[in-house]
């Protein structure tokens, strides 16, 4: 399984990914790749930054188990997957996950398949910062039913 | 500071607001009613006999923010762009958070308007609730922050969180009891749920837990104190050994032992 996960406080390049996943290979036939990207509206309409926690340690096994189990379902060739914690701007990318295979409809798929996951397991929390003050960010049920159609 | 609203002879005042520049203004405003645990199920699972609590709520704060000049003497009638009032159900602190906010471009401030709406909001949830409930409490009316106008803005500050002492310490001392002779459970508290009972970690001993297991080791803790009751909220998830557990779940000596709030990550 070529699968690769990181966590970091650093940012990631909009190119992050893409030449380390397609060196020396030619058997590759579709590259998708998802990012997100801090909003200045949320819960509020006036977000000025947010602060990202996580489990150090259950959020890479986490992030590890959900890019094995999209390798099970579709026949791909590589998953990369970035996510951002610490103090971050609107305007900032937060996560990426690029996956790579022989054929688009799998590699868009899987794609799908590992956000909706990340976005309802990987144990990261959101504090957004605002005109108004600072708070949690609350989960959402909309998640859970994207998360629910794989079953 | 003199008090705008008396003029020199003491006397009950309104201000003239004419030659004040029109600034954008904003203020927020939150309190709270406290209730049965059994009257909040009722609320957030829509069963009151008086029917949709929280948006007839709303209603009535939103109504209540546009007419508080006639509630209050000497308040302005302002003609309010925005007025919001959001509902936040809060099953372990055994409450419903209110907050309102109020927002123009005039000249007078509009903290009275969010005030007013927390407190309409805040009657008209009792009201609804009133066949179930007369325990019922409204606490903690305040001005959250006010944006604009000649005195500039105002922001609360939070209140400090008082730490949990989870060790055998002495007064005025925090011991987290790292001291683990005999088989024990580390525990963490990750993010909101941290805030919210003041702690990240504490170490607890396997001998003081009713049942090795998840639900037995949330009944040692809210028996320590009683703001680890949130861990029983339905919204609180476990994990041990950073595998996702549920209350029935076996606990081990050394096992590290995580809650924490849904996760909102992406």
């Amino acid at each position: 399984m070529n699968i690769r996960v990181s966590i970091q406080s650093d940012a990631f390049s909009l190119a992050d990914g893409y030449e380390q996943t397609l060196a020396q290979r030619t058997d590759i036939g579709a590259l998708v790749c998802f990012t997100g990207l801090v909003r200045d509206f949320n819960e509020t309409p006036e977000v000025t930054g947010l602060t990202l926690e996580h489990y150090p340690g259950m959020t890479e096994r986490t992030l590890e188990d959900i890019g094995a189990q999209a390798w099970q379902r579709w026949a791909l060739q590589a998953v990369y997957i970035v996510h951002r914690v610490g103090y971050l701007a609107p305007g900032d990318p937060i996560v990426r996950v690029l996956v790579a295979s022989a054929h688009r409809r799998e590699a868009f798929e899987a794609c799908d398949f590992i956000m909706d996951f990340l976005k309802t397991q990987a144990p990261f929390w959101k504090k957004e910062h605002s005109r108004k003050g600072e708070y949690w960010v609350k989960e959402r049920a909309t998640d859970l039913e994207d998360a629910a159609r794989w079953a | 500071m003199q008090l705008t609203h008396l003029n020199t002879r003491g006397e009950a005042n309104m201000v003239d607001v004419g030659d004040k520049r029109e600034t954008r203004r904003e203020a927020v405003a939150s309190g709270r009613i406290m209730m049965q645990p059994e009257t909040l199920k009722l609320l957030s699972d829509g069963k009151l006999p008086k029917g949709d609590v929280i948006a007839t709520a709303r209603i009535a704060g939103i109504q209540a923010a546009k007419r508080t000049h006639e509630l209050i003497p000497l308040c302005h009638a302002l003609a309010l762009s925005k007025v919001s009032v959001e509902f936040d159900i809060d099953h372990a602190g055994g409450c419903v958070n209110v907050s309102a906010l109020c927002r123009l471009n005039g000249r007078t401030g509009v903290e009275m308007e969010a005030l007013t709406a927390v407190s309409v909001a805040c009657l008209t949830l009792y009201d609804m609730c009133k066949a179930v409930d007369k325990e019922m409490r409204i606490e903690a009316v305040q001005l959250e922050s006010k944006q604009g106008g000649m005195r500039g803005d105002y922001q609360r500050e939070p209140a400090p969180a008082m730490p949990i002492v989870t060790g055998e310490g002495s007064s005025g001392e925090v011991t987290l009891g790292e001291r683990c002779t005999s088989p024990c459970v580390r525990v963490k508290f990750l993010a909101e749920l941290r805030e919210r009972v003041g702690v990240s970690d504490t170490v607890l001993d396997l001998e003081k837990v009713p049942s090795r297991d998840i639900a037995g080791l949330k009944a040692a803790l809210s028996q320590q104190d009683r703001r680890f009751g949130v861990l029983s909220d339905q919204r609180t998830l476990c994990a041990i050994n950073q595998v996702m557990a549920n209350d029935t779940a076996r606990i081990t000596d050394e096992d590290e032992v995580a809650f924490f709030p849904p996760v909102t990550g992406g």
